[in-house]
């Protein structure tokens, strides 16, 4: 591998052998991480610092204030991939939100393909997203919802239709976003580069835009490197009462339940 | 129950197939829909006119949350195909959307035929020639779209698509 570096070859593709080992790094965090863990308790969570003061203090402050914990693989979908697990599972244990979120869930296909997104693989992604979210509403068992939420296919299409939700909305309000969006891109360029497709991290824009769009209120507690005994929260909108909660550790993010 | 990506392909070949957009046509192969044999007609007004080339798509599961892997099996000469017929094109690449489907895909491989990028070069030869020499480089161009005719003879049911 190492002397490869050094010997540029101007007729090889490149672009492949990247993609090979992208790939073979995917399949081994898929292969140890499943797309949504059990429930864990947080001494569970403390094994992973063993050596780390800051940290099991602020696993403390979450034992203090949360129940148990999910977590989610780290493959640049977990935040979306939490927000949706943590939501739809709160529906089917309470489903006064249930209405509001359906008629917004069902009205946003025509949203997305008056913005322009192409009507036909909209729908597709669409009638996914709409299954799943009927299933909930027919009142599964928690365990079937876990089998459907965690099968890779139903998954990974429930992430990309988040996805395109957050991009539809950061598009219709570009005006208000374009002052966050950094390297001098046009809000559609950063959809296109940072929002639409998948594996990509998502920042404070997409819960912002996800939160707005769907009307659902997320806390995020950030654990961090910060000396400070405590977890940072921060309600997205700022403010408001959350529904969801999230843990945030450096570049991922997993599910807390209160 | 089939997968979401064999599901999702045969909607983006009935969509291809009512819907064709001009120049570009393509099918599943007999016996598996994961590959797929497809044909771009060079387009109008560039060195790449009447050429007819030939290309695979081949998908994996992940379709379409991972862009499939598309190449010329026709010779080509282009600053973004490789020697072995892969393509360097952003949107089979890192700027993948899942909003794409087989039609979008070979769309965007026509406008590539036409507006190549000379910035990221997958050929150097036809880069420079591109850049420095547009008579040499026409000159290769045509000579590959010649050769493209040649491989026409065991293809027969595919080439009716009108060219725009």
């Amino acid at each position: 591998m190492a002397e490869g570096a050094l010997n540029y070859d101007p007729s090889k593709n490149y672009d492949d052998q990247t993609c090979a080992q992208q790939r073979d790094i995917e399949k081994a965090i898929a292969d140890e991480q499943p797309l949504v863990s059990d429930i864990l308790s947080f001494d569970e969570l403390k094994t992973e610092y063993q050596d780390d003061e800051i940290f099991k203090l602020k696993i403390d402050d979450l034992k203090g204030r949360y129940k148990h914990m999910r977590k989610t693989r780290g493959d640049g979908n977990c935040f979306f991939r939490a927000f949706g697990f943590a939501y739809l599972e709160q529906l089917l244990n309470n489903n006064t939100d249930f209405p509001r979120f359906k008629e917004i869930a069902s009205k946003s296909k025509d949203e997305l393909v008056a913005l322009g997104f192409p009507q036909f693989t909209i729908e597709d992604f669409h009638e996914t997203f709409m299954e799943v979210i009927e299933k909930v509403e027919k009142k599964c068992t928690n365990e079937e919802f876990y089998q459907l939420y965690t099968d890779q296919g139903i998954s990974d299409y429930f992430v990309v239709y988040l996805r395109l939700i957050v991009s539809g909305h950061l598009q219709k309000e570009e005006d208000f976003f374009i002052h966050f969006v950094e390297g001098g891109r046009t809000v559609k360029e950063f959809c296109n580069q940072e929002v639409e497709p998948m594996h990509k991290e998502s920042d404070h824009i997409h819960i912002t835009a996800l939160t707005a769009a769907l009307g659902v209120n997320i806390r995020v507690e950030y654990m961090d490197r910060g000396d400070t005994p405590k977890c940072n929260q921060h309600d997205f909108p700022d403010g408001s009462r959350p529904s969801v909660y999230l843990l945030y550790r450096p570049s991922h993010y997993d599910i807390l339940y209160p | 129950m089939s997968t979401p990506a064999r599901r999702r392909l045969m909607r983006d070949f009935k969509r291809l197939q009512e819907d064709p957009p001009a120049g570009v046509s393509g099918a599943p192969t007999d016996n598996n829909i994961m590959v797929w044999n497809a044909v771009i007609f060079g387009p109008h007004d560039t060195p790449f006119e009447d050429g007819t080339f030939k290309l695979t798509i081949e998908f994996t599961e992940e379709y379409p949350n991972k862009p499939p892997t598309v190449r010329f099996v026709s010779k080509m000469f282009h600053p973004n195909v490789y020697a072995d017929g892969s393509i360097c094109l952003d949107i089979l690449q890192n700027r993948w959307s899942p909003t794409y489907d087989v039609s979008a895909i070979l769309t965007s491989i026509q406008s590539l035929l036409h507006d190549p990028n000379p910035n990221s070069p997958a050929n150097n030869e036809a880069a420079q020639l591109y850049r420095e020499n547009r008579r040499e480089y026409e000159k290769k161009v045509a000579a590959i779209v010649q050769e493209s005719w040649n491989d026409d003879e065991d293809d027969d049911d595919e080439e009716e698509g009108e060219k725009s």
